[in-house]
Formats: C-alpha cells, structure tokens, sequence
C-alpha cells in the first residue's frame, strides 16, 4: 500500500508540472503586454512606455520565459503566488479571505445535492421506464441543460421580487445562501442524479442479483444491501472529484447572487488582469482535483474490500 | 376534554412549526427604514490598499472633498475646501488659501500639511497626473508646483481618479503619503463607519460636515451594497432590498442598463437622469486605409441615423447630431455644429472607392455598446460598407486597439463634469498613445491651446475652434451623448445632482 501510494505521489509531480505551466503561461497566452497590465491593474490608469519599462524590469518580465517560470514555480510550491497586482495584499491573503465563504456554499450545496441525488437516482433505478423514472430523467436533462446564471435570475424574479421571501443577493447568512445553493444544485444534483441511476442500473442486470431475486430475497434487501453497496464505488468517486468544484466551481452562481467567494474573485481577475490571483487559482484548483484523485484512489481499498493495492 | 399524547404531540408539533415559520420569515424582514438609505453599487468601495487609487464615485462625493471643484455650467472651477487661489509663474504655480475651521471626520482641522499629505500620495507614487511638488506655505497656504502652465493643471486637482483631501490617519503609517489606506476618512458630508470588502459599506452623517453647512441630516445610515451583475441590481431594487441604483460611470462600465430605466419607471420607480459632457462616439483607425481619407469618414457620418442609435436606449440619451459634446459644454451652441444624416451622400461617396472589409471592434463587457455596434454595422451595410464586428473580450479589444488592427471602434469621449477637462487631454493631446481619439496637425494644436488657456473668454473661443477643427476632419463619428442616472424607490425624496453626482445629504427614505 505505502509503495502504490509513494507510486502515485510520483505519478502526479510531471500532471502538477504541466498543471504549473499551463498556469504560468495563462500571463502570456493572454492577448497583450503583461507590463502593461500591471500598470493598469496596479495604478488604475493608461501606461505610458517609461511605466512599462520600469515594471518590466522590476517584476522580472524581462528575462527568459524560462527562467520566469521556474521563478514563479520555486515560490508557488511554497504556496506563495506573490503579490496581487490590484488588491495590495499577497495573492495567498487574498484567497484564504474568499475560501471560507465559497466553502462555506460548495459544502452547502455539495450536501444537499448528495443527498437528493441519491435518493432520486435510486428511485429513478429502481421505477425503471415508469413515469417516475421519466421525470427524474427530464429533471436531470433540464438541470444539465439550464445555464445557471438564467435559473439564478429566475429564482430571484420569483422569490426576491414577487414573493419578498428570499434575498437577491449577499451573503453570509442562512437567508442568502438558500437561492445560490438551490441554483447550484439544481445543475450540479442532476449530473449525479443520472450517475446514481446509471451505476445502479448497471448493478441490477448482474448476475448476483438476478440470483438473489430468484432465491426470493427480499427487494428492498437486494437493492440496499447488494446492488447500492457495489454501485456505490464509481459513485464514490465521482462525487469525491467534484469536491474540485470548491476553487473555481460556482462562478457564475457566485457572480448572479453576489457571493464574494472564489469564483466571483476568478471573474474579477480576470477582468482586472489580476494574473497572479488567477494563475494561483488555475493552479490550485488543478492540485486538488488530482490530489483528490489520488485520495479516491486510496479509498478504494477502504470501500471495496476486493481492491487491495500492492498485493 | 381529556388531552390524549397524539394530540399533545400533534399540537405541540404544530406550535413548533409555527414558532420556526414566524422566525424564519422574521429573519426575511426588510431592513429598510426611514433612517436608513441603501444603495446597490457595481463595485466595491476599495476603500482599503493603495489610497491613491479611490476612483469610485461614492467615497470621491460621500466621504471626501477636493480642494476646487469644476462647474460645467459656467466653465469656472469653483472654491471647496479652497477659499481662493492665485496662478504664479505663468501658470505653473498656483497657490491655494484654504478655508479655516473645516474638520475631518475625526475632528483634525484641515490645513496646508494635510492639503500636502494627500497630494504627496501622487508625488511619491509619480503618479501620471501628480503635481510636481507641492509646498506649505503656511497654515491655511498651500502652492502646487507643475511642470507645465497649463489650466488643465486646476482639472487634475479637482479630479484624480477621485483623490480628495483625507486626513493623514486614514493610512498606516499616520500621515506616510506611501502608507496603507487603512480607514479613510474626508471632510465629506458621510463618514466611514464599516466596510466588509466586496459586501457593504455602512456610512454615517459627518456631524462636522453638517455643522459647518447648517443643515440636517435626513437619514441616520448610508448603507453601500455591493451587486456586481446588472440584472441583479435591478431585480434587487425591484424586491425592495435596496432603495436606489446608482451608476459607477468610470469609463463607460457599471451603470443600470439604460434599456431597463423605462421599464422601472413604468412600473413605478422614479428615475433621475442628468445629462453630462460624455460622449459615445465612433473612433476611426484614420492611420491606415480607408479611414486615412477624411471623405471616407464623412461617409461614416452621414451614414449614421443617430435618433436610431437613442432609440436602443428609450430616448434616456440623446442622439449626438450637434457636436462632440452635448450643448452643456462650453462653447458646444456657439460652434454651431450639425452632423446630417444623408445616407444617398454617403453611398456616393463609398461608391468611387474600393473599400474591402471594415473591421468595427467593440468591447463585449459594455453590452450598450455592443447593441450600438450592431445597428451601425447595418447602417454602413445600408450605404454600401461591408463590416464585419468583432464582439471582444476587454482584453482582446484593448489589444487590437493598441496594435491598431481595427478601422472603426466604439469609445467614448468626455466623462462626468470633473473629467471633462482630463478626457480632452487623454483624447486629443500628445504624446500619441493608443487610446487617443483623433490627432493632427490643426486639431491637436486647437486642442491643447484649449487646456493651456487660463482666461475663461478666450478659451471658450478655443474651445469653439477646437470643435470646428475636429469637425471639419470628420476626426470622430459621434453617436449619443450619455447621462448618470439614478433609479430610486418612489418613497425616497432628496436626492439632487451636484455637477454629475447625486448627492444624499438631503435625501430620506419615507416610511
């Protein structure tokens, strides 16, 4: 097991170095000067080209992209991104202030989209092709299909406007979290939804089920007991990926509600050419999805007592 | 009646599910009363960080005051906290009396070194409109030294990305011009009370302020909302979560859509609208073919019905036909300026040159602009044109500026009445920069004798000059002269315009 784990450990350093290049290059694939953006982003007005200059040299943009690159790369592992080119703090600074507050709504809305997802893709299995079925299936098509940021502004229109019941917007407290997470999860439980039913299903036409039926077991047994227990693997690692989804998962949900979270502060760097802020955000979120795949791997052998790395 | 556990468990159950109900819809009450006056903003306050960099219109007209002021009326830059002044060495010194007895928020009298303070922000952050030194004299006497004799020079103090006079402990280090602003506080008629970066500012009446001008405030809280997303904005007016919108109108971004202002008065809303000197135009690449040929932007000209162009925004703007400012700027009605629409001019024109494609770029963050984009791009098409428009990202769109891969571009010239003066500059003056508007010969020296004018009745001359010049080189293709609007709940009362910004001092929310 320590073997399989130090493999995979290792496995992952050349993905996080492409994950950090790729970050690193995002200041460069960007159409325009970089010493430009920093002068607009940090003294808020049009460069002129001795600004520039003075820049270039200063933040090192004038040597090789190599060597700027491993610069960036040395600090970055080190979990420090430098300073952010508009908010006068470090890049780190900046993003633990909005962490908390895009937890605080991805573990909201991860919860209950969990919950639901499995309840409605068990039903959905176990009515195969009845009309229950069918509407948890239109449900999971129309959740994947509607943009969140339409659905946000509808539920705003129908529970800030005409019912005064909710909040259009803000956050931190129990009233404001109710919308964004209710537009969240209508996207992100229907994508599950579907999954449960898929894993499910497939457990169901397996042999050891149709023994089990013949033996007479009882259904609900069978379903919970046997078929759930094994379809819950992929299941498992499917919903543990989108735990990726905390960085940079809910921007246009964030944006629609104003929810100062990450993904809100992604679009705002982006469009304040903030680089640093969203080279570390690109970076970061790549990290943990793969960190997150390797801890879904590791769990396997905790779930599935067949699966046993290294023997 | 004998009371069975069923019924205790059923009533009981029920009381419960009531006392959470009330609570939870007790927690959705509206917090809006008649002391408190809330507002959705587009941006944050940045009322923390870099002190040189307040540009957000709240904090530049709630909290903060400048030393003169611009009045767009009369042309005059007018006294602040600045009693008088005097212009030395040819203009390049000007010398400031400052009004006595005016309190900050904290209580600390303003005077020549806090005057000093503030600018020095500038000085040591050689910031690109900074003076170039600035000198107490004595107490209440503060000079301004320049590089250039320039009555542009009194346009950078009253507007420097909003920069106003704060006193020396709003940064950290207290009073360090390259310190942290950390609590910033004016002599404005609001103080700073919180400020929950990205969420909300809570302001409070400046008792100082009031004091010294002999009024009562009406409102006890000034509450700044911060809702980024347009539509937002307005359903959250609509659900009565705010009480007024206002619009953040630095560089044409963050204001209530003007296609929605119609249908917030239709259904109740009041909607103050005040005109300014901004106007949209059509910038042309006049460096490179077709547009180098000045027939060939009269053609443009002629080929656009600017009443259309209004139409997109339900008559809230005017349609730009008499000049490129509206007749509000000094010297605009004298110039005497008309722009036609003759689309059978402009076809004949077109129609003896050979004129490939037209690139006609547009940032795709303004989405006003994007709709305007649209309809010229079939008015040139209805004289002959063929244009193709590229929506871009600010990012793209900046790039293609800079590099001058584009013929035509949506811009805007002008600003509120405290940029008017800056944005000539920015626009028309040297040194040749990518987001300038139109240079030549005639026109830039018209320009700049313009902002190098001190006498107001000579330089209205200039100014008409200026306009005739620009108009005669067909130097720009102007569209619709924009407006700062303020869409507010019909129980709120006071709000008026100074200059180009609402101002609440007055204001109260009726209950």
């Amino acid at each position: 097991m320590l073997r399989y784990i130090a493999r995979r450990a290792l496995q992952i350093i050349p993905t996080i170095l492409g994950i950090s290049i790729i970050s690193f290059s995002l200041l460069y694939i960007f159409p325009g000067d970089p010493a430009e953006f920093i002068v607009e982003a940090r003294y808020g007005v049009e460069p002129t080209q001795e600004m520039v200059e003075k820049i270039r040299i200063e933040m090192g943009l004038d040597k090789p992209f190599v060597v700027q690159y491993f610069n960036w790369l040395s600090k970055a592992v080190r979990g420090d991104f430098g300073i952010s080119w508009t908010e006068d703090k470090t890049v780190m600074e900046v993003i633990l202030e909005r962490l908390p507050i895009s937890a605080e709504l991805f573990f909201a809305t991860f919860a209950i989209s969990i919950a639901f997802a499995l309840i409605l893709g068990i039903i959905s299995a176990v009515h195969k092709d009845k009309a229950v079925d069918h509407i948890c299936r239109i449900y999971s098509l129309l959740g994947i299909s509607i943009p969140s940021f339409w659905l946000g502004l509808i539920l705003i229109w129908i529970f800030s406007v005409q019912l005064h019941l909710l909040p259009a917007f803000g956050c931190c407290e129990l009233k404001h979290l109710i919308l964004p997470v209710l537009t969240w999860s209508f996207s992100f439980m229907a994508i599950k939804t579907r999954f449960v039913r898929a894993s499910l299903l497939e457990e169901l036409s397996q042999g050891y089920v149709i023994t089990a039926r013949a033996k007479g077991l009882p259904e609900k047994l069978i379903i919970f007991r046997y078929a759930l227990r094994n379809a819950l693997i992929p299941i498992i690692t499917y919903f543990s990926l989108s735990i990726s989804h905390l960085i940079v998962g809910s921007i246009m949900v964030e944006v629609v509600f104003s929810w100062p979270g990450l993904g809100s502060l992604l679009v705002e760097s982006v469009f304040k050419r903030d680089f640093p802020v969203v080279q570390a955000l690109v970076f970061l979120s790549g990290v943990l999805l793969i960190t997150m795949n390797l801890v879904v791997d590791l769990l396997y052998a905790v779930i599935d007592p067949r699966i046993r790395y290294g023997d | 009646m004998r009371l069975t556990r069923r019924d205790f468990v059923k009533y009981t159950g029920f009381g419960a599910a009531s006392l959470l109900g009330m609570s939870f819809l007790g927690c959705m009450t509206k917090e809006t009363t008649k002391d408190t006056l809330i507002i959705g903003y587009a941006e944050d306050l940045k009322l923390r960080g870099d002190p040189a960099k307040i540009d957000r219109s709240i904090p530049k007209f709630c909290v903060l005051e400048r030393l003169i002021e611009y009045d767009l009326s009369s042309d005059d830059f007018v006294p602040s906290l600045a009693k008088k002044w005097n212009v030395e060495n040819g203009g390049k010194r000007i010398v400031f009396e400052l009004k006595k007895g005016i309190l900050f928020s904290d209580g600390i009298e303003v005077d020549a070194n806090t005057v000093k303070f503030t600018y020095d922000i500038l000085v040591v952050k050689k910031h690109s409109v900074a003076p170039g030194s600035v000198e107490v004299i004595d107490d209440h006497t503060v000079a301004f030294n320049f590089d250039e004799a320039w009555v542009l020079n009194f346009a950078k103090l009253q507007d420097v990305h909003g920069l106003g006079v704060m006193s020396p402990k709003s940064v950290k280090p207290e009073g360090d011009p390259n310190g942290t602003l950390v609590d910033l506080i004016g002599t404005g008629p609001f103080k700073v009370i919180e400020y929950v970066e990205n969420q909300y500012t809570v302001l409070e009446p400046n008792r100082y302020w009031f004091e010294r001008t002999g009024l009562e405030p009406k409102i006890k809280k000034l509450i700044v909302k911060v809702i980024p997303d347009e539509d937002t904005r307005v359903m959250a007016l609509r659900s009565g979560e705010v009480d007024v919108l206002i619009d953040n109108y630095h560089g044409g971004y963050d204001y209530t859509p003007r296609n929605q202002l119609s249908e917030l008065k239709k259904e109740g809303f009041k909607i103050l609208a005040k005109n300014i000197p901004y106007t949209w135009i059509v910038v042309f690449n006049y460096k490179k073919e077709p547009f180098n040929d000045v027939e060939m932007r009269w053609a443009v000209n002629y080929a656009i019905n600017r009443d259309e162009i209004a139409k997109i925004f339900d008559g809230w703007v005017r349609p730009a036909w008499d000049g490129m400012f509206p007749p509000e700027a000094p010297g605009m009605v004298e110039a005497s300026i008309r722009y036609g629409y003759d689309p059978e001019k402009a076809k004949e024109i077109v129609s003896g040159k050979d004129v490939g494609e037209i690139k006609l770029i547009v940032d795709k963050s303004q989405s006003d602009q994007v709709l305007v984009a649209q309809l010229i791009q079939q008015q040139l098409k209805n004289v002959g044109l063929s244009v193709k428009l590229e929506t871009l990202e600010k990012g793209v769109y900046k790039q293609k500026r800079n590099s001058g891969d584009y013929n035509l571009r949506i811009y805007y010239i002008g600003g509120s009445e405290r940029t008017f003066y800056m944005r000539i500059f920015w626009r028309f003056l040297p040194p040749e920069k990518p987001w300038k508007v139109y240079m030549s010969n005639n026109v830039t020296e018209k320009a700049m004798a313009v902002v190098k004018e001190f006498d107001k009745t000579k330089r209205r001359q200039k100014f008409i000059e200026f306009y005739k010049a620009l108009y005669e080189e067909a130097g720009v293709a102007p569209l619709y002269y924009e407006v700062v609007a303020v869409a507010e709940k019909p129980n709120v009362e006071g709000i008026k315009f100074e200059y180009s910004e609402p101002r609440f001092y007055s204001t109260y929310v009726k209950a």
